[in-house]
């Protein structure tokens, strides 16, 4: 709250005082999906926007982006296209039960998946930066820095410097894979190389638990890779349900992931057979790629913020108050470079408060409350609002949790062993549902709807009034009936 | 039968205004029964939306008598409750009312895959000849099209997939086995006595199954109904879908008639395992009473698919050559070559010979039974649900049924089902998902909407390279903001619908559909980034509005 600043009190000034001697309204750095967002809606609202770009390359760098940013050229999108390409590895297995009869051999092509995924990458690069240029948007191709309060230096391919002012900065610049610091660790890769691989890994090493970890061995093992997953903690996907968690990890062995819990990295080394992985416990594990997702760092090194005064956490991550403002007033953030909630969706929402605070004339927060979120697992893993944890630690009473746990109807007939498992976390004081979880096929398509309900803060007679859709598996969140556990709430009652 | 339920009385809301002099259970049940027949005519239209239409200006209070004479409730009767048809509504009305402390039996016709006046099983419709079934078969037709899809993913087969007919038809019907022998433990599990055999009415209290009465102080029938093939000459030829789900081979070439769900169901499925497709439709387009858009997209994504449509054509004759094919005359001309001619043109209540006439249950002239807002018929102590009272014709609306039968009876709760906003499914490829109301309806019910639609090429085709595109709907009161209808035709409408039903249902604004933020990349959260409408229809302005009016 101590950073909540002049805004208060001063409904959206910025295009009143329209101060002429600035070159541009808006100057955006970084036209990922929240630069090119609050860029596209400050234009129409009538601002002079400009935006800077790093040139366009699958692999990113410091010298590295395009037009699109992570989400569409090194994350959601290209990892949805892997993810689709290696769902058909299950589904093919699946087909038999069902009547047909496949060729003994059947090839999976990654070279051919690959050219069109970056086809498809390069048309939608294509397509944002025709989004910029039809809102009017100026955009540069470059590295910007800040250079002042006001003053943006953009150093273009050529090593020409331009420089422009600007009555608002927003630093949208994202985020970066990171390396953890162990010997070999140059024989790793990170998520960007692995959407780009020239072959088809025989056997990888994943070093992580968190999404990205876990999507890449569903990738790679639905298209044939032996996938050892190695992580930390007891379960992957540290933050989410536990129960779930419990769910995704014994789904990943199922489907022939081998699984490392408790167990980190020491060393990577090379040899003839492809990099040796050394484990914490002394296991050696073969592979011909090493994946760290180990997390990811926002991108701030090199936009000069010291210099000019701009505070950054601990971890480089931009601070901002609850409008996206910095500590200094004509400086604003956005998106991964902040640290806040890093998925596109927060990302777009926070750029179009941006726009609306500062040129729509409607000061508006961002709304962290019930945000919904997939993992492109397979079969996936979808969630919003609070995990059976969280909801225990925050409840005034008790509160109920409804699970459910069946075998989808498409696997009477494959024999596929696996089930799906949805879960509903209740308030019983008020009957308010306060988070859905759910984890099988289609489950972030099933979980946008369920969403809007908790948002609007939907109870659990709500769910249960309405009809289910048959056969379906989502009608499973509507007919959940019986209480499988009551927990007791831990936060103290302070009302007695 | 030492079980609750002697005399009870409880809280009536009746909805009719009109006023009650008397209190007898014929007066009683009279007044329902004239209200449910506006109801069930105006169901589609208006009941699908407003609750409120049939809100009670002030609650009145009746004794309803288990019996039809007061003085008979000393009566020792059998059972509780008797069910007959033990399908979707039978047993969840059984199990429940069972689980409430009634005695209760329930009685079905011995298992058959194709069902008749002698046949039938446990689960009914929708396990054995319905939902699931078709289910089963849509999953194992949807492959040829991931197949294809898959091509531009880069996988590669050495020879062209082949079907293999036989191999799921015994993979299926081993998975009803089961199912019909879970509900069986379902019933068991919850002490319903299940009688096999054909149970017939003999009278308000007594059922007759293959030369046994029973006496039972409320019979509940729940028959459901069949599909109907209208009389034409060489009708024999064709078949239904019963028959359709369990075919000895599968059919080179099928002529479907009918434009409804049952027959885009199959004509998917027959397309996705590589027969020849034709329906027949007499209108111009597929799927009468769904919104006009939808209507159309799902015709064009059909046709892309290969199913070839002949529109505004109507069976009249079918001709059996002597090499075994048949040939569909129409009004338009002949269609030769046919392997198989199925006919989804519509079902009818299973309400003959099952003795209704006996104590005079009235029926429709669909021969569907007439029940009030608490599925009871005019008999006081006869009830029914599910099908056979052809209100909305789906399973989760008969459980609903049975469900609030059973608390209306046996837990002193008298319940009514909801029809509001209840959500539904078309399995067609690509398949539908819809709740609330249709752009037609909302603009004859609220005048004023706005019309949100979004028409796209999902990720997935643009890999594949096939023309499949999404399509999807919000229509939203203009004056409130409340979403009155949500529609989708794509892959994985019906699992996206089922979430936005429960938001739909709950009375949530477009705001709030706003407010939510998208799970990326889904289709779904393209319903939650509806930022602009694509036509605003007001009252004031007739020209936009006679564009959708006259449907």
């Amino acid at each position: 709250m101590a950073r909540k600043m002049l805004i208060d009190g001063e409904p959206a000034p910025a295009l009143e005082e329209e101060a002429t001697n600035f070159d541009f309204d808006l100057f955006v750095i970084g036209a990922g999906s929240g630069g090119v967002r609050a860029s596209r809606f400050s234009a129409n609202f009538g601002a002079k926007v400009g935006i800077c770009e790093l040139p366009y390359h699958p692999i990113s760098s410091e010298t590295i982006g395009g037009v699109g940013g992570t989400c569409v050229i090194r994350g959601c999108v290209p990892k949805k296209i892997l993810v689709y390409g290696a769902s058909y590895g299950g589904e093919l297995e699946d087909a038999r039960n069902y009547g047909w009869q496949l060729s003994e051999k059947i090839d999976f092509d990654w070279k051919k998946l690959l050219q069109k995924k970056t086809d498809e990458i390069n048309r939608l690069n294509g397509i944002y930066k025709r989004l910029l240029s039809n809102a009017g948007v100026k955009l540069f191709e470059g590295e910007g820095k800040v250079a002042g309060p006001h003053e943006v230096e953009v150093t273009q391919l050529d090593g020409t410097k331009l420089s422009y002012s600007a009555k608002h900065i927003l630093i949208a610049t994202g985020g970066r894979a990171h390396l953890p610091d162990i010997p070999g660790k140059e024989l790793g890769i990170t998520s960007d190389e692995a959407l780009s691989l020239e072959e088809l890994p025989k056997r990888v090493v994943i070093l992580g638990g968190g999404y990205i970890a876990v999507e890449f061995a569903s990738i790679w093992q639905g298209m044939g890779t032996t996938v050892n997953l190695v992580f930390r903690k007891e379960l992957p996907l540290r933050g989410f349900d536990d129960e779930m968690r419990a769910v995704v990890a014994r789904n990943l062995e199922g489907r022939g992931i081998n699984l490392h819990p408790r167990t980190n990295l020491t060393q990577l080394i090379k040899t003839e057979d492809g990099i040796k992985a050394v484990t914490d416990h002394g296991e050696e594990l073969m592979a011909d790629v090493v994946l760290f997702a180990t997390g990811r760092v926002p991108n701030t090194k090199r936009l000069n913020l010291e210099a000019v005064g701009v505070e950054l956490d601990h971890c480089g991550a931009i601070k901002v108050d609850e409008y996206s403002r910095t500590n200094i007033p004509s400086i604003w953030a956005v998106g991964d470079v902040t640290d806040r909630m890093n998925l596109t969706p927060v990302a777009l929402m926070e750029g179009t408060c941006f726009a609306k605070t500062v040129f729509g004339g409607q000061e508006s927060k961002a709304d962290y409350s019930n945000i919904p979120c997939a993992v492109f697992s397979i079969p996936p893993l979808s969630v919003v609002g609070l995990s059976e944890e969280q909801a225990i630690e925050q409840a005034n009473g008790d509160v109920h949790v409804f699970t459910s746990t069946f075998n989808p109807m498409k696997n009477t007939i494959s024999g596929r062993q696996e089930k799906t498992v949805m879960k509903l976390v209740v308030d019983a004081q008020t009957d308010k549902v306060l988070g859905a979880s759910m984890c099988g096929p289609d489950a972030p398509e099933i979980m946008q709807g369920i969403a809007v309900a908790l948002k609007c803060g939907a109870t659990k007679a709500q769910f249960d009034s309405t009809v289910g859709i048959h056969p379906s598996s989502a009608e499973e969140f509507v007919t959940m009936r019986s209480v499988t556990r009551t927990v007791a709430g831990t936060k103290p009652r302070t009302s007695l | 039968m030492a079980v609750a339920a002697t005399s009870f009385s409880f809280s009536f809301t009746v909805t009719t205004p009109k006023k009650i002099s008397s209190l007898s259970s014929p007066t009683l049940h009279t007044l329902f029964f004239s209200k449910t027949i506006s109801f069930s005519h105006s169901l589609r239209k208006t009941l699908l939306l407003s609750p409120s239409h049939h809100t009670p200006t002030r609650p009145r209070s009746f004794t309803l008598s288990a019996s039809s004479s007061s003085s008979s409730n000393s009566h020792n009767y059998d059972f509780d409750l008797f069910t007959i048809g033990a399908g979707s509504g039978g047993v969840r009305a059984s199990r429940f009312a069972a689980n409430y402390g009634a005695s209760v039996a329930i009685c079905e016709l011995p298992f058959s895959t194709i069902s008749s006046d002698l046949t039938g099983g446990v689960g009914g419709t929708c396990v054995l000849r319905g939902c699931v079934p078709k289910k089963l078969l849509v999953y194992s037709s949807k492959y040829s099209h991931e197949f294809e899809e898959s091509n531009g993913f880069g996988w590669k087969y050495d020879s062209e997939p082949k079907h293999d007919w036989t191999t799921l038809m015994a993979n299926k019907n081993a998975e009803l086995q089961r199912l019909t022998g879970i509900y069986k433990n379902i019933l068991k599990n919850s002490n319903v006595q299940l009688i096999e055999g054909r149970g017939k009415i003999v009278g308000p209290h007594t059922v007759d199954v293959d030369g046994k009465l029973y006496s039972a102080r409320h019979i509940l029938v729940s028959v459901g109904g069949r599909p109907f093939i209208p009389d034409i000459p060489g009708s024999e030829h064709a078949i239904d879908s019963d028959a359709a789900l369990d075919l000895p081979s599968k059919p080179e070439k099928i002529a479907i008639v009918g434009g409804g769900y049952i027959a885009l169901e199959f004509a998917g499925i027959f397309n996705g395992l590589k027969s020849d497709v034709h329906v027949f439709i007499r209108q111009k387009k597929v799927l009468r009473g769904f919104d006009e858009e939808i209507r159309d997209f799902v015709g064009e994504q059909m046709a892309l698919r290969g199913i070839e449509f002949h529109t505004e054509e109507s069976p009249q004759a079918i001709v059996k050559s002597a090499d075994g094919s048949l040939s569909l005359k129409t009004n338009k001309g002949t269609v030769e070559g046919f392997s198989h001619i199925m006919f989804a043109t519509g079902r009818k209540p299973n309400t003959m010979n099952i003795g209704l006439e006996s104590v005079c249950v009235k029926t429709d002239k669909k021969g569907a039974i007439e029940v009030n807002e608490y599925s009871q018929s005019s008999v006081p102590s006869i009830w029914a649900v599910g099908d056979v009272t052809d209100r909305i014709n789906l399973t989760p609306v008969a459980l609903m049924e049975g469900m609030a039968l059973a608390k209306t009876l046996f837990q002193n709760e008298p319940t009514k089902p909801d029809y509001s906003y209840v959500p539904s499914a078309v399995f067609s490829q690509p398949p539908i998902g819809q709740v609330g109301l249709t752009e037609e309806q909302a603009v004859e019910q609220y005048g004023d909407v706005d019309i949100f639609t979004s028409n796209f090429r999902p990720l997935k085709a643009t890999l594949s390279g096939l023309p499949d595109r999404t399509f999807m709907k919000l229509i939203v009161c203009a004056k409130t903001n409340r979403v009155l209808g949500l529609h989708m035709c794509g892959e994985d409408s019906p699992e996206i619908t089922q979430g936005f039903a429960v938001a739909i249902k709950a009375g949530l604004t477009k705001a709030d559909f706003d407010a939510t933020v998208g799970i990326h990349p889904t289709a779904a959260e393209e319903f939650v980034t509806m930022r602009t409408p694509t036509r605003k229809i007001r009252k004031t302005s007739p020209s936009e509005v006679s564009d959708t009016e006259g449907l």
